[in-house]
């Protein structure tokens, strides 16, 4: 369970991110954030994988508030949640078996482990056939597989896709949802911050909308209004 | 787990400068050269220390003993004079060593010979030199000299000779050792800031990468480690080559050195000497300093990335 109790952030001189935000999302929910740019989307986002702290209110991770997180322990919170990004944030240099591998070599795991765990995660991308292949040889729809893989290497329970379509066309971002609805049916909590109404719509999932930092409205099955 | 982690630490480091070859090469130089400046900023302060003292050796006061006064009393003046905390050493020329000295440097002359059987006394007087421990200590010992305790048996002191050439080495001395600590502190101030940013500017270069490596949860262990370790591999590398460079350079250039300053002063100084019997002095002193700079830079500008 994660819950935003009357979350603020204010950046320095801004106007606030976000404003009193309180949410509830349970273990296993697929949540989609939606709401126009500056709305607050991935700052809500940030906040949970700690990137950013908030300026007022808690925000609490089955039973941890990571609000009082110290800098030590964010290492550990960040290997419970994986994060997917809109520029994929790939090592260029790396091979896709690597760029996985690279997620559990940081978290310690034994390299036996990485052997037998990256082909199966590699697998449930269905990108198994592209495991020596470089970043720079896929095409986008690919390459954000590979961050998503890259985000389950430590099996997290929550994911977290800031705008994971937002440079791909409407084929590969379908294929992207679907795949995150894979990963969401395999138990893990997702939370998915768009703007892609079509992909939204077609969801029929719980929908949440920002707008000037403050959520308007928290709909179950809900669809895309702004 | 601490073992896997840090022997990933250790192969990302060699990953690293292998991958930033001639970047990890570039900063490599940087950092001989660095070692290099402050150990010949230091050869060139030791050589100057010991062509000092060297001169130093040569200047002292000369004590004119009158004719009247009694060995006896010059002995005790002597021994008075040692007891001095500022007092190097004396020397003491008796008037029979004095006209033997005399005689035998004019051994040739006849001249002087005969001149010298015809006198009756000695002519020439006992005198003492006094050699200071510091030539700033020459005014004190000289104005001692001077007073009435031992006016009725010293007929002159001197010092006024010596004064010129005793001030002038003061200064020389001073400039010497202020000139070197300010070029040393200088020249490092530079080189340092130089290594700063080579070290920052790779660290640049994997900016990305540290990102990357933050938001899979590594630890700032993980992230800062390979930076430290490749640090510590080119300290070592540096203190290497300038350590050779030094040492084949004072070999060379020290027959040269020490004939240029050291040629008919009855002195020797052999400076590759010098650092072979101060091995250890020289190269902690190049280890110290590589490995605080590299290890301070890298910490310094990948803790930027950090936050």
């Amino acid at each position: 369970m994660i819950t935003f109790t009357k979350v603020s952030k204010q950046y320095v001189d801004q106007t606030p991110a976000l404003h009193g935000v309180s949410l509830k999302i349970p273990t296993g929910d697929f949540v989609s954030i939606v709401g126009q740019s500056g709305a607050g989307k991935s700052t809500l986002l940030k906040l949970l994988s700690a990137e950013e702290k908030p300026t007022q209110g808690n925000i609490v991770i089955d039973g941890w508030d990571i609000t009082k997180i110290k800098n030590w322990q964010v290492p550990y919170l960040r290997r419970q949640i994986g994060v997917v990004f809109q520029d994929f944030k790939l090592l260029p240099k790396r091979t896709a078996f690597e760029n996985v591998a690279f997620a559990m070599e940081v978290g310690g795991a034994l390299p036996k482990d990485i052997r037998k765990a990256v082909p199966q995660i590699l697998k449930l991308v269905n990108l198994l056939d592209k495991s020596d292949t470089y970043p720079n040889e896929m095409s986008g729809g690919e390459r954000q597989r590979i961050s998503i893989a890259r985000a389950l290497a430590y099996k997290p329970q929550i994911l977290l896709a800031d705008e994971p379509t937002g440079n791909l066309d409407a084929l590969n971002s379908w294929d992207i949802v679907q795949l995150l609805m894979k990963i969401n049916k395999l138990g893990t909590t997702v939370l998915l911050a768009t703007h892609n109404d079509d992909i939204v719509n077609a969801l029929k999932k719980r929908v949440v909308t920002l707008n000037q930092g403050k959520v308007v409205s928290d709909q179950e099955a809900g669809t895309y209004k702004l | 787990m601490i073992g896997i982690s840090f022997a990933r630490v250790l192969r990302n480091a060699l990953r690293n400068f292998r991958r930033n070859v001639w970047l990890s090469i570039a900063t490599t130089v940087i950092m001989t050269l660095t070692l290099l400046t402050i150990s010949f900023l230091y050869a060139v302060n030791v050589l100057g220390v010991h062509v000092l003292s060297t001169i130093e050796q040569k200047v002292d006061i000369a004590v004119i003993f009158k004719d009247k006064t009694t060995p006896a009393q010059i002995q005790t003046i002597k021994k008075d004079i040692e007891l001095r905390s500022d007092v190097e050493s004396t020397r003491l020329i008796t008037a029979d060593q004095a006209r033997e000295d005399f005689r035998r440097r004019h051994a040739d002359d006849p001249y002087i010979e005969e001149a010298l059987r015809e006198l009756e006394v000695n002519p020439l007087p006992s005198s003492m030199f006094i050699i200071a421990k510091d030539p700033r200590f020459y005014e004190t010992i000289n104005s001692s000299l001077q007073s009435e305790k031992y006016a009725a048996f010293i007929d002159k002191v001197n010092f006024q000779n010596s004064k010129a050439v005793i001030e002038k080495m003061i200064r020389i001395m001073d400039v010497v050792k202020n000139a070197g600590l300010i070029i040393t502190a200088t020249f490092s101030l530079l080189v340092i800031l130089i290594m700063f940013n080579t070290i920052r500017l790779a660290i640049y270069s994997f900016r990305e990468e540290i990102d990357i490596m933050r938001l899979v949860g590594a630890s700032r262990w993980y992230i800062q480690g390979p930076f430290l370790v490749e640090s510590v591999l080119v300290a070592v590398m540096s203190v290497i080559l300038s350590t050779s460079i030094l040492y084949f350079s004072l070999h060379t250039m020290a027959p040269q050195i020490n004939q240029f300053f050291f040629a008919g002063q009855n002195a020797n100084f052999d400076i590759y000497q010098y650092f072979v019997d101060h091995w250890l002095q020289a190269i902690g002193i190049q280890f110290g300093a590589a490995v605080l700079l590299a290890v301070v830079s890298s910490y310094i500008a990948v803790r930027r990335y950090l936050r």
